[in-house]
């Protein structure tokens, strides 16, 4: 028997990402060095987005030396027969991995890092990626040789696609019996974007020369929090492991109000310090309830209004920032405009309560009557003069803020939340500690802000009472993790009765059911 | 449709001598010419939709070779088309995406093969079964039986494949059967050469026109009592004609092997896979050198009884290599093995999976039971052992992953103009209630997918109107039917909206008003906007589908009485229109013709034409939206709206914060959905467009110069 097979390469690409035009050149590349080669696919129709494959078979020895006999190729990519992927995607190479596509014995994997994240990673709440480091540990455990590099980037810098950067890293990997030649002899005949092609070419063709795959990247955020400078008075206060936080919490209540509102937030802040001191009085869990504290405290107290959204927008940072995400040239003209929809609630925040009271009150009449709630829709020109001044009015109400409504309830309500996180430490360390994560699902505005506040208030009323301290701390990070799964806290509801609490109230919607006439019929 | 297919149409004039190097759609097309078609016709589709673009758009070349070429409103009308072979020494071809286009297509096969045809006529369909398919789990198979139809299944090798197109056309004049020839997707896309030979001008064609019709002869009508004499037809004259027409040209291919007493007998399609999975058995060499004797049918139905017969007798077994369920070939060779008392023993579905695609890894879980059974040895085990591997890969991928990989399915396009009326869906049925969604084929379908998992079902394609009569009365509340454009041409004017009117139903239709049947490759309908309108308008950017009425018009003559049209964008205005539909008094059919042309063909249009204005240095304004980071809330709300691919998430930039923030990323055409929902939703105020004017006339740039003077004064850092 002839122990000669031939060399299979599986493609995976993304839906208009050239996968198409790769294949063809690999076919292009086989005939032009004399190979007899077949590729085949399941490309989708011309709908984006969704994850495509190719395959390729080449044959190891050239069509003069064969004595005119004809490989048989698969048009089926053979689960553990594969001699190499090459993929655009991290997600998608795991995918074929998962499949059972390649081997530690003799498959090559070649893989972008980047990362085009699927609409399911991208709808929930909170954070739905999937762990970039977990889909890397994969290709590394099931592959005879591995090469990771972020295509999207080296793409985008060489100004071409990233099928002529995959055919570089193709190139180099040698799985084929091709020489560079052949491969640039091809590309070259692609007409006008050929010459971008080939520079995406030879910058992944030297990469992968070079490459064992990079280290895996570090959390930067993470990094910046410890390099950001430390506030004297809180270095003198707070235990070192949180004074990165409360530095950058400190900064933030200073900048949306004043030095005050920053005094009152530290306040606090040593309020569960001094919780935390005598819970964990060996400070074995390093004040990390103080430290988390000081992360959602802070964004609680900076809770987001017209005047602090005015603000963010009219700055010239802001405008830089657009300029380059926009990549307006340095002779182009930028203009920007803000969509803004306030309604009846935000205005009522900066009312006095009697006033806001009466404001709601008309909208909630309104709205029981079948009108929809009254808003104002805006599309402010930022870059116009009438825009820029109409934000930096607003942005300069933050002395009306502290006497509105809203701030009263605000703060009424982190002091309740404050007060349970306090209790709970009291009780036993992680029960604080449970309360005080759970500032993640205060955030946004109107509804969402609201829905947040309510989740909240609701777990702390029903939740941090239960008898045994450690089954509440328990419950609470379940029902944490429940609200943060869909908006309309179907599996929060689930996770609060699962835990012998009751179900959120019912709330009152304003839903008109359209009813079908009763009578009807030919006439 | 924008795309060229310049390259393939210079392929298409390829003669003798030359080396066609491409898909195998393509060699298709090729190969028709080269058999002398005197007309095609057909209905897009994955895969096949290339055969009919090519055609189509290379309309000059085949006028030259008087080859008539119909885009065909939908199977139906393709099907009927081949009429022309009954009374006329024609050659005819149709294509179309099986089985769905073969069902549509039903009622003119079983007509035409009831006369049965002069001139060759073939059907050219993608087997679209199996992985990446799109439609349910039937095989053309059935049909070939039901209406006596040749059915040929060439192995996926482009000279192959070109030879029983030609085989094909031949095999329908000597059995007057017309022929299917049917191509699996990957069959389709699979690159190759051929040898080309000159494509033959029909005899009779538009360019030498008939004289004189056919004279009247009733026997070739499908129409009693001949029919019944046409039903023994079949039996007595053209079934055998076909077999020995198969027999004498060797269709069928016979490869020896040295365990002459084992047998594989395998439809031409799966060959390959076939021979993939022998050589990971150790039964086969890399070109094709199989120990065990094959039986490679290139044609499935009718199978040649001899032939069946000699290469069974004296094996110890014989195992058909067949694809999905019922197996019909199996079920055949039984019989005639019994029949004929042949005591072989016969495996197919005893051990290879019944369901789904035989993929090399699946066929070699079966054929690693037959070789267990009659060639144990090293090599098999060897191959159990790579089975197995399979199996532990996977298991072990799937203890490291913390929960199962998110899917990947298709979507809406960056910028498609339906996403939006989905938009405002959601949020009509936030005001209202839920209503019963009838869906339908098309783009649209992907509403079925998240952000948005909205269709109720989906019955066909132009069906949804037809597919809630039966709801709607039972329900107290309005149902939505939705359909596109390229459905409504299809079928679902006369299935859907007639049906309606004619039984006074109280129903709301959307129609998609896109322009094109996109979702097959954005082919031409009667209502795309013309070529003029695509010249004269000096704004290539715009939306052109309001420059073509034919769907209103259509609509107004048929008496529909409550009918707007709403441009999508505009959610806002959506939402509005689909809640008066719901609540209205009028009570008969209510139609919303919901407008903005594919975003894929307006992207084709545009690029070049601002490419050009650039190079002449002329004023260009981009539209892009974007969001602030330090603004938006990392709810991601606007992504559960919108689920467009630009519109994503990355780390958020404020160390305080842990959530991701949304970004909208390269690749965002400025479409204003992201705008419009930030109003029609009341979201939060993060989103903001921007506008890039290059190449600014000097007056905006003096205007400019002072208003930044003045902004920047006001702005802090």
């Amino acid at each position: 028997m002839n122990q000669l097979r031939p060399i299979s390469l599986l493609i995976c690409a993304l839906g208009g990402e050239g996968g198409g035009v790769l294949t063809e050149w690999l076919v292009d590349i086989a005939r032009h060095a004399g190979y007899a080669a077949q590729s085949t696919s399941i490309p989708g129709v011309a709908q984006r987005t969704g994850a495509t494959t190719y395959y390729i078979e080449v044959f190891p020895v050239p069509i003069a030396a064969l004595n005119g006999k004809r490989p048989v190729f698969s048009l089926n990519p053979v689960p553990g027969a594969l001699d190499a992927i090459v993929s655009s995607e991290l997600l998608e190479t795991t995918r074929q991995i998962s499949n059972g596509m390649s081997t530690p014995q003799r498959t090559m994997v070649i893989t972008s890092s980047s990362r085009t994240l699927t609409t399911q990673e991208r709808t929930q709440l909170a954070d739905g990626r999937a762990d970039s480091d977990d889909l890397r540990k994969i290709v590394s455990a099931f592959s005879r040789e591995h090469r990771v590099f972020d295509m999207a980037a080296m793409a985008k810098e060489a100004g071409t696609v990233v099928s002529a950067v995959m055919l570089g890293a193709v190139a180099s990997s040698g799985v084929f019996p091709f020489a560079r030649e052949d491969y640039e002899a091809v590309v070259k005949a692609g007409g006008k974007s050929a010459e971008a092609s080939l520079r995406g070419f030879a910058r992944a063709f030297d990469v992968c020369q070079a490459a064992p795959a990079p280290a895996l990247d570090n959390d930067d955020a993470a990094a910046e929090a410890a390099a950001s400078p430390v506030n004297p008075v809180i270095a003198s206060r707070f235990p070192a492991p949180v004074q990165a936080m409360a530095s950058l919490g400190h900064a933030r209540a200073r900048e949306y109000q004043d030095q005050r509102y920053a005094d009152l937030y530290l306040q606090r802040l040593q309020a569960v310090l001094d919780a935390e001191r005598i819970a964990d009085a060996s400070a074995t869990q390093n004040f990390s309830t103080t430290r988390e504290m000081a992360r959602w405290l802070a964004l609680w107290m900076a809770f987001d209004d017209i005047v602090r959204v005015a603000d963010l927008k009219s700055r010239a940072s802001r405008w830089s920032r657009v300029k380059g995400e926009v990549k307006a040239g340095a002779d182009d003209l930028l203009r920007v405009y803000d969509h803004f929809k306030p309604g009846i609630p935000e205005f009522a925040a900066l009312a006095p309560p009697a006033l806001a009271a009466s404001l709601i009150r008309w909208d909630r009449q309104r709205v029981a009557k079948g009108k929809s709630p009254w808003a104002l829709p805006l599309k402010i020109g930022t870059h116009s003069v009438a825009g820029m001044l109409a934000l930096r009015t607003l942005a300069s109400l933050k002395w009306l803020r502290v006497r509105g409504n809203r701030f009263a309830t605000e703060q009424a309500m982190i002091d309740k939340w404050l007060a349970a996180v306090t209790a709970g430490t009291a009780r036993d360390w992680r029960l604080g500690h449970e309360i005080a994560l759970c500032g993640r699902l205060i955030k946004g505005y109107g509804a969402t802000n609201e829905r947040g506040k309510e989740n909240l208030l609701h777990v702390i009323d029903h939740l941090a009472q239960l008898p045994s301290a450690a089954d509440a701390a328990t419950a609470i990070a379940a029902a944490r993790e429940a609200a943060l799964a869909d908006d309309a806290g179907t599996a929060l509801d689930a996770a609060l009765v699962r835990h012998g609490a009751p179900a959120r109230p019912v709330k009152e919607q304003p839903i008109r059911f359209m009813r079908r006439p009763a009578t009807q019929g030919k006439t | 449709m924008e795309v060229s297919f310049s390259k393939e149409i210079e392929s298409l004039a390829l003669g003798a001598g030359d080396t066609f190097h491409g898909e195998g759609i393509l060699a298709i097309t090729k190969a028709l010419l080269q058999s002398g078609v005197a007309y095609v016709g057909g209905y897009q589709g994955a895969p096949i939709s290339h055969l009919l673009d090519v055609m189509v758009q290379a309309k000059p070349y085949m006028d030259e070779l008087g080859v008539h070429v119909e885009a065909c409103a939908n199977e139906a009308s393709a099907a009927a088309m081949l009429g022309a072979s009954i009374h006329y020494p024609l050659r005819g071809a149709v294509t179309w995406k099986s089985i769905v286009g073969t069902n549509v297509a039903s009622d003119a096969l079983s007509n035409l093969s009831s006369p049965g045809v002069t001139g060759g006529a073939l059907i050219v369909v993608g087997e679209d079964y199996g992985e990446g398919a799109s439609v349910i789990q039937e095989r053309t198979q059935a049909y070939a039986l039901k209406s006596t139809m040749c059915l040929l299944d060439p192995r996926p090798d482009l000279p192959v494949m070109v030879n029983m197109v030609e085989h094909g056309f031949r095999l329908s004049e000597a059995s007057n059967m017309p022929c299917i020839l049917e191509l699996r997707i990957r069959a389709c896309h699979v690159r190759g050469s051929f040898e080309t030979k000159d494509n033959v001008r029909p005899a009779i064609s538009t360019r030498a026109l008939m004289e004189n019709p056919a004279t009247f002869d009733y026997m070739r009508l499908a129409h009693p009592p001949v029919t019944f004499r046409h039903e023994k037809l079949k039996s007595e004259q053209r079934i055998p004609a076909a077999r020995k027409y198969i027999a004498d040209n060797h269709l069928n291919e016979l490869m020896p092997g040295k365990h002459d007493d084992l047998g594989v007998i395998v439809q031409g399609g799966l060959y390959n896979s076939l021979q993939r999975s022998m050589q990971q058995l150790g039964l086969a060499d890399a070109f094709g050198e199989s120990d065990i004797p094959l039986l490679v049918l290139n044609v499935t139905y009718p199978l040649v009884p001899e032939q069946i017969a000699d290469f069974c007798a004296g094996k110890r077994a014989v195992i058909v290599v067949e694809e999905g369920q019922p197996e019909y070939i199996e079920q055949e060779i039984a019989t005639l093995l019994r029949r004929r008392d042949i005591q072989t023993k016969l495996h197919g579905k005893d051990v290879l999976q019944a369901a789904g695609e035989l993929s090399v890894e699946i066929m070699s879980q079966g054929l690693s039971l037959f070789a267990s059974s009659y060639l144990p040895g090293p090599a098999t085990e060897t191959a159990k052992a790579w089975l197995a591997g399979n199996r532990e890969r996977r298991e072990a991928v799937a203890r490291m992953l913390e929960k199962p990989l998110p899917i990947r399915p298709p979507g809406f396009c960056i910028g498609c103009p339906e996403r939006p009326v989905f938009s405002a869906l959601k949020l009509t049925q936030a005001e209202i209630g839920p209503v019963h969604i009838a869906g339908d084929i098309g783009c649209h379908a992907f509403a079925t997918f998240e952000p948005f998992s909205m269709g109720h079902s989906i019955l066909g394609y132009g069906m949804s109107l037809a597919s809630r009569a039966g709801v709607s009365p039972m329900m107290q509340r309005r149902t939505l039917a939705v359909m596109g454009d390229g459905g409504f041409w299809h079928n679902g004017l006369l299935t859907g909206v007639q049906s309606a009117l004619f039984n006074n139903d109280d129903a709301v239709l959307l129609i998609f008003k896109n322009g094109y049947t996109s979702a097959t490759g954005t082919q031409d309908i009667i209502s795309t906007p013309g070529d003029s309108q695509k010249d004269d308008e000096h704004d290539k950017t715009r939306s052109l589908t309001h420059t073509n009425i034919t769907i209103e018009k259509t609509l107004q003559g048929l008496g529909v009485k409550w009918l707007r049209t709403v441009h999508t964008y505009n959610v806002e205005k959506v939402r509005e229109t689909l809640k008066a539909a719901f609540t209205s008094d009028f009570n008969g059919l209510k139609v919303i013709v919901a407008e903005g042309e594919c975003q894929l063909e307006r992207q084709r249009r545009i690029k070049p034409w601002l490419a050009s204005l650039l190079k002449k240095g002329k004023r260009v304004v981009r539209v892009k939206y974007g969001v602030d980071e330090d603004v938006c809330n990392g709810d991601h709300a606007c992504i559960r709206l919108s689920g467009c691919p630009t519109l994503t998430i990355k780390d958020n930039p404020d160390p305080l914060k842990v959530d991701p923030v949304a970004v909208v990323i390269d690749g965002c055409v400025g479409c204003g959905l992201c705008g419009e929902n930030a109003h029609a939703a009341t979201l939060c105020p993060s989103f903001y467009r921007a506008e890039v004017i290059q190449n600014p006339k000097w007056h905006e740039r003096l205007v400019a110069g002072l208003r930044g003077a003045v902004v920047r004064a006001l702005q802090p850092a």
